[in-house]
């Protein structure tokens, strides 16, 4: 881990701080206001990779959990863990990762990165941010949320693909961006 | 940052240690787990609610901290009172509310550095062991915090410019710049780190 690779984390994690405390978007079609968050583990993910990525959330997380007013609506504290919703925030952990391992290294200019490769790529991020981003998440915020509710996890399911097409738009833009940014081999 | 967040005081509550709380947190936590009658849990939470007035926190300052997770208790209890038993649903909602409101006091009883120092105090052990640098993760930690203002201030700068240059600032217009920006800056910040610490 270079200083580098520190630098990038703490950077990102900030990021993800600004990003988060932008208030939610309304976006037709969708029955809630999306937030930034389930992006930022996409973006995180994406761009630097499973492990910085992952480094990314985890610091997020614990500064969230340590008292540092982050989480959307400027809410913070442990209270979360103690709460349903505690596997959606602990599981954009693993969420991070997933995405940045599925998306893979990013393919430097010139080679690949001209014409019908593009779209592969951006495809393939897309794909990444769904499984690792909502699909993993998901999995983790449900499991908890029906673990602790006593709830049906089909039903539970169920309930939760109404925030889907939001997020589905979500990891296009993020696949886009983060095409973009890949393809300059900053990192 | 930390407006409205920690409650500064000087409560009996707020003089604990912080690791002290935690440990108790954790403890009650995983206690209240093996408790099922609901006179219990009654207890249990007048109790918390108890310590929450002793603490000098208002119930109305919890309220904005825990509001959007006291929906999701009440949402998720009128399930399973439906799907399961009320009774059930019950002993899920006043456990549930206990915890909730204990954790959340400790966290608004407790200021940032506290719990900061407890980290590093669990981060020591496991850096002797060389699993964890802890000056890595304290460096990353102290470079987040400052970096908050100055990447707002950042986001701000991309709204005016693009303002100023006649397009209609959205989220996603000002994703890439605010990133690109980012990444460069992640060089120059490197570099500075590096200087200091070897020079």
């Amino acid at each position: 881990m270079k200083t580098k690779d520190i630098v990038l984390v703490a950077l990102f994690t900030a990021l993800l701080i600004v990003l988060g405390l932008i208030p939610p978007i309304p976006l037709p079609g969708v029955p809630v206001p999306v937030t930034l968050q389930t992006f930022g583990v996409m973006l995180a993910g994406l761009i630097l990779g499973p492990v910085r990525g992952g480094l990314v959330l985890l610091l997020y997380v614990v500064l969230a959990l340590l008292g540092l007013p982050v989480l959307p609506g400027g809410r913070a504290g442990l209270a979360v863990l103690a709460g349903p919703t505690a596997g959606f925030l602990l599981g954009m952990i693993p969420g991070a990762i997933l995405t940045g391992w599925l998306a893979g290294r990013p393919v430097a200019q010139g080679h690949l990165a001209q014409g019908a490769g593009v779209w592969w790529q951006v495809l393939r991020c897309w794909a990444a941010s769904m499984l690792g981003g909502v699909v993993l998440v998901y999995a983790f915020g449900i499991y908890w949320m029906a673990h602790v509710a006593g709830m049906d996890f089909p039903k539970a399911v169920w309930v939760m693909l109404v925030f889907v097409p939001g997020d589905a738009c979500k990891a296009v833009v993020a696949a886009v961006v983060a095409q973009r940014i890949r393809r300059l081999n900053l990192v | 940052m930390n407006a409205a967040f920690y409650v500064v005081g000087q409560s009996p509550i707020h003089r604990l240690p912080a690791g002290r709380k935690l440990a108790t947190l954790a403890l009650a936590g995983a206690a209240l787990m093996w408790v099922h009658q609901w006179q219990f849990l009654c207890l249990a939470l007048v109790l918390v609610l108890g310590l929450l007035a002793l603490s000098g926190v208002t119930f109305r300052q919890l309220l904005i901290q825990v509001r959007l997770l006291g929906w999701f208790i009440l949402a998720l209890g009128a399930y399973s009172a439906w799907a399961e038993s009320p009774a059930l649903a019950l002993e899920m909602m006043l456990r549930m509310s206990t915890l909730v409101i204990a954790a959340q006091l400790v966290s608004m009883t407790t200021p940032l550095t506290q719990m900061m120092t407890v980290v590093e105090k669990v981060l020591a052990p496991l850096d002797r062991l060389g699993w964890v640098r802890a000056e890595r993760v304290a460096l990353a930690c102290g470079l987040t915090l400052r970096l908050i203002p100055e990447l707002a201030l950042q986001w701000q700068d991309i709204r005016e410019a693009q303002a100023a240059r006649g397009l209609k600032p959205g989220v996603l217009t000002m994703l890439l710049p605010m990133l690109l920006r980012t990444m460069r800056r992640a060089e120059e910040l490197a570099e500075a780190i590096d200087a200091r610490s070897s020079g």
